[in-house]
């Protein structure tokens, strides 16, 4: 089984040409970085409730990118509220995406190509070596959406990490995101580490603003 | 730690839930809200004594909530406290449960 973060980088891979959609914006980081602590969670390494984390378990799972966070987090006893921790892991972010790739090419899911634009710049793409993987995680998601049924916590959350991505509009039209934005919106808002990471990334998109309004 | 208990009255199966629904007692949870919609048709969750509940314990709730409507079971959640009820609010679980502020039998 693919884990959370994996799953959302995979859902950034282009099918038809290996190309990442993602423009590892700030508010993806953001998302990649709460992808992680679902990955947390799912492992009953860590806790949360309406506002703080707390580590539950230490012993490694296997993953290397989880393990390096948990050990940091177990470090770091200071840190005890989830937004800390979001904006900690942000600020001191390492490349997500990078490790979510990694991870899936040495899966056998994706492969790793370079080619030259222009002779000089390096364009990277990562076309599928199996193609079924991405097409699971879009019809999960595309289920989870468009039912009214209560879904599996797996796709709760693989839902309210994938919408601050801005991945929904890959899996489904905009009418269809349109009208089932209430839905979504309920999906995203169950749990507080998807609270969270929406919050943080309003606060940025509004200090960014009000930066720019400073500028101008 | 959890305490669980299970009484029928009226034609409804209620569990009774006391102390901390967190990771650890999650899974513990989620079997007994399981095992009582296996028997019965109508199950309510009484959370009148249960102090703290985590995402993890939420999550144990909504997957009960989930295995009631796969079987088309009734399943309800009642008396919560104060602090529960925070908890709930935020996350907005009344869109996906019943919720009732006192038991249904």
């Amino acid at each position: 089984m693919l884990s959370m973060l994996e799953e959302v980088v995979l859902l950034a891979v282009d099918e038809k040409n290996g190309h990442l959609r993602s423009t590892r914006e700030f508010g993806t980081a953001y998302a990649l970085v709460g992808a992680l602590f679902f990955d947390l969670a799912l492992a009953r390494k860590n806790d949360t409730d309406t506002e703080t984390v707390h580590v539950i378990d230490t012993t490694p799972t296997g993953n290397a990118t989880l393990d390096r966070i948990l050990v940091e987090m177990a470090r770091r006893a200071e840190i005890t509220t989830v937004r800390d921790w979001i904006e900690e892991l942000f600020l001191r972010r390492q490349d997500l995406e990078g490790e979510g790739l990694a991870s899936l090419i040495e899966r056998g899911v994706l492969r790793h190509e370079v080619s030259k634009l222009l002779w000089i710049i390096d364009v990277e793409r990562f076309p599928m070596i199996d193609k079924k993987r991405q097409q699971h995680v879009k019809l999960r998601l595309a289920q989870t959406i468009l039912s009214d049924d209560i879904p599996e916590t797996r796709d709760i959350m693989l839902v309210s990490i994938a919408e601050p991505c801005g991945l929904l509009g890959y899996v489904l039209s905009s009418s269809e995101l349109e009208n089932r934005k209430p839905r979504i919106d309920m999906l995203c808002n169950l749990e507080t580490i998807s609270r969270t990471v929406s919050a943080a990334i309003l606060n940025l998109d509004t200090s960014l603003r009000q930066s720019m309004t400073k500028v101008v | 730690m959890i305490q669980l208990t299970q009484e029928t009255k009226s034609g409804w199966c209620v569990v009774g839930v006391s102390g901390r629904a967190d990771s650890e007692a999650a899974d513990e949870l989620e079997g007994a809200l399981r095992a009582a919609l296996e028997l019965h048709a109508k199950v309510a969750a009484n959370l009148a004594a249960l102090e703290y509940i985590s995402s993890a314990g939420l999550r144990a709730v909504i997957q009960a909530a989930r295995a009631a409507q796969a079987k088309n079971a009734e399943f309800a959640v009642c008396s919560l406290s104060a602090a529960v009820q925070r908890v709930f609010d935020m996350s907005g679980m009344h869109h996906i449960m019943r919720i009732h502020g006192e038991l249904p039998c």
